[in-house]
């Protein structure tokens, strides 16, 4: 709704697909159809050290591609609330993402970390402060590269510490959720942006009325390193996203053939371990999953 | 007719004033008695017409003289246009025949159909709900395109509004569900092909897309003022057969401190809803999400926006899983029983589960 007016949008003067950002990873984006959706609200659920701002941090990169290799042809906005932030990690891809597409940068003289835009947010209260910010510098933009992506890396850190356990706060904290994804959906629909955000998760303690395990999407239940876990922050904030993708992590190594090519690195390759991306729910994709490894480089998918 | 307390917020007192104006006011009345009916929150005929001059005298602070005469036009209107609520009374023998003749909107899940009476009843307001992913969205594109389907293909021919307030309509799978509804009809088509004329036209998911009214709502005050003009936007545009709300819900629990207010608000939307499924014979369907409710010691399971609001639908349906298969349940209607039936979410839509039938993609 625009100006005011209450008038009908045209759905056929739509696109007949949501603009996708490209994962970087092939494999990873037939698994998503394309990739992560714009004007929409992304959630990447995973345990500490299952590659969710591996994830983010690639995504960000990947936004500056054109729009024909699967990009926005955008810059993006990392609000990040856990310290500190992996600059090392990010100057790392980058190089790798600057070779790999020098075209990009050649007439500019500019590197791809220019067009990644940091920000720490402390707690709600301070996320709310900055949003407006977001607004006017989506609309303001005169940049190459306007902003395209949002990652908010992660949702959980900002209700940590702040809220106790009575039904009181717990109410409070509700409907905190449901007006940060309010606000979030709200530029993402204004703008047209990709905005992921990342949760963390929590084991699993039985509870006798049994709702503790309540069953959301596609999968019974969440594994990760053998232990079942559910997303933090409850039912509440799962009525807030559109979609969610629940990051898991298995003890299994991937043993490479060792060759000639790989020989520098197999030591790091044969270590990883293996990832794999679960779609939990989604308006548009099927209940899939993919298997996958971090590298150097980023992510990388296994073929199965 | 529920009216306003004093207490309002600026945002929704500015939504009713600007909305009123849309309303049909012929009573020759003067602009500062309008204006206090209008504050009060009486925007039709019918809602004056139904209280005793009392009541209105003291919602809309005038006196009870002012009142009387208000009524007294009131009525005369209503007489004139054929409208009086006396003379609209019918036997139960005519709504019985009026209520078996109405069309219903299929599922494409015949299973739900069944427990259903056939697919979702116009007239009526149905409230489906459930966990995130259960596939509340997917049921809403669903009748959003079935309600499309041709007289002579057995639907409603009719067109859909679709409420979008949580950002969750999809283009690309409301085209997905389009292309199959297309095929399953030119399947139908040809088991029927000698009943058919021959230049019959065919339709196709471009089309159906065109007939869905989409509104994207961004905040609640948005969501009262589209509910507000639907009822002028219905009347322009005759074959609108559905109205889909996705979610009811969303921007209700955000941070509205006025608990109060919130429920008086929903009921009025809600009281809307009812009269656009009566006077346009339409179907409503408003999606609704799950919370947890803490009561007699335990947490439950209980759609969100309280008590208040159970009163506000007709029917109720319930979403839920059951070991790996999604099921309905009615949980309320008055003229349903109680009853279950699972469903299944395809690439192609709903369907039956594969326990009923071949196995399907599962979506």
């Amino acid at each position: 709704m625009q100006n005011g007016k209450i008038k009908p949008e045209n759905l056929l003067r739509r696109s007949p697909t949501n603009r996708k950002l490209t994962t970087g990873c092939e494999i990873l984006d037939g698994c998503l159809r394309g990739g992560i959706s714009c004007d929409s609200l992304t959630e990447i659920v995973a345990e500490s050290g299952c590659g969710k701002t591996q994830l983010c941090l690639q995504l960000s990169l990947c936004t500056q591609l054109p729009i024909s290799h699967g990009g926005l042809n955008g810059s993006s906005l990392y609000l990040h609330s856990e310290f500190p932030f992996p600059f090392r990690r990010l100057h790392q891809l980058s190089h790798t993402f600057h070779q790999s597409n020098p075209s990009i940068y050649a007439n500019y003289n500019d590197n791809p970390c220019d067009h990644v835009f940091v920000q720490n947010v402390h707690s709600v209260d301070h996320l709310f402060d900055i949003m407006p910010r977001i607004d006017g510098f989506v609309g303001n933009s005169k940049t190459r590269f306007p902003l395209k992506l949002i990652v908010l890396d992660s949702v959980a850190a900002l209700f940590r510490s702040e809220f106790d356990n009575t039904p009181s706060d717990l109410k409070k904290r509700s409907s905190l959720f449901f007006k940060i994804s309010g606000k979030l959906k709200q530029l993402a629909s204004k703008f047209d942006l990709a905005i992921v955000i990342t949760n963390q998760v929590t084991d699993l303690v039985e509870t006798s009325d049994g709702l503790s395990g309540l069953r959301i999407g596609n999968l019974r239940y969440l594994y990760s390193s053998g232990r079942r876990v559910v997303p933090s922050l409850g039912l509440a904030w799962a009525n807030c996203v559109n979609s969610r993708f629940f990051i898991s992590r298995s003890d299994g190594s991937i043993v490479k053939d060792r060759s000639e090519k790989d020989e520098n690195c197999s030591s790091s390759v044969s270590r990883s371990a293996k990832r794999r991306l679960d779609i939990v729910f989604s308006p548009y994709l099927p209940g899939s999953s993919c298997e996958f490894m971090i590298t150097r480089e980023g992510i990388c998918a296994v073929q199965a | 007719m529920i009216s306003f307390g004093r207490r309002k917020s600026p945002a929704i007192e500015e939504t009713s004033l600007a909305t009123s104006v849309m309303e049909a006011w012929r009573l020759p009345l003067s602009p500062s008695i309008r204006g206090k009916l209008i504050s009060a929150g009486y925007t039709c005929l019918s809602s004056i017409a139904s209280v005793s001059s009392s009541d209105l005298a003291r919602d809309a602070n005038i006196t009870e003289e002012e009142a009387f005469e208000i009524l007294k036009l009131a009525n005369q209107s209503c007489c004139n246009g054929s409208r009086s609520l006396i003379n609209g009374a019918k036997n139960a023998w005519d709504m019985l025949h009026e209520e078996e003749s109405l069309p219903r909107i299929t599922t494409s899940c015949s299973d739900l159909d069944n427990i259903l009476g056939g697919g979702i009843s116009c007239r009526d307001v149905t409230e489906i709900g459930g966990v995130p992913g259960i596939g509340k969205t997917q049921i809403g594109i669903q009748l959003s395109v079935n309600v499309q389907i041709p007289r002579e293909c057995g639907g409603l021919g009719g067109k859909a509004i679709y409420i979008d307030t949580e950002g969750s309509f999809m283009v690309e799978r409301a085209l997905q569900i389009a292309e199959a509804c297309v095929e399953d009809m030119e399947e139908y088509t040809g088991y029927m092909h000698k009943h058919f004329q021959a230049n019959q036209v065919q339709m196709k998911p471009e089309d159906i897309l065109e007939n869905i009214f989409y509104f994207r709502v961004c905040s609640y005050t948005e969501q009262i003022a589209l509910v507000n003009h639907l009822e002028k936007f219905i009347s322009e545009n005759k074959d609108v057969k559905v109205v889909i709300v996705d979610s009811i819900t969303f921007h209700f629990r955000q941070d509205y401190d006025d608990l109060a207010q919130r429920t008086r608000v929903l009921s009025e939307m809600a009281l809307k809803f009812m009269k656009l499924a009566k006077k346009f014979s339409l179907a409503v369907v408003l999606l609704n999400q799950v919370t947890t409710k803490f009561s007699e010691g335990s947490f439950q399971l209980a759609l969100a926006l309280g008590d208040s609001w159970s009163h506000s639908c007709t029917n109720r349906v319930i979403l839920y899983w059951n070991g790996d298969e999604r099921y309905a349940y009615i949980d309320k209607s008055p003229s349903l029983p109680s009853a279950s039936a699972s469903y299944t979410v395809t690439s192609r839509g709903l369907r039956n589960s594969s326990s009923s039938s071949k196995r399907v993609k599962m979506m």
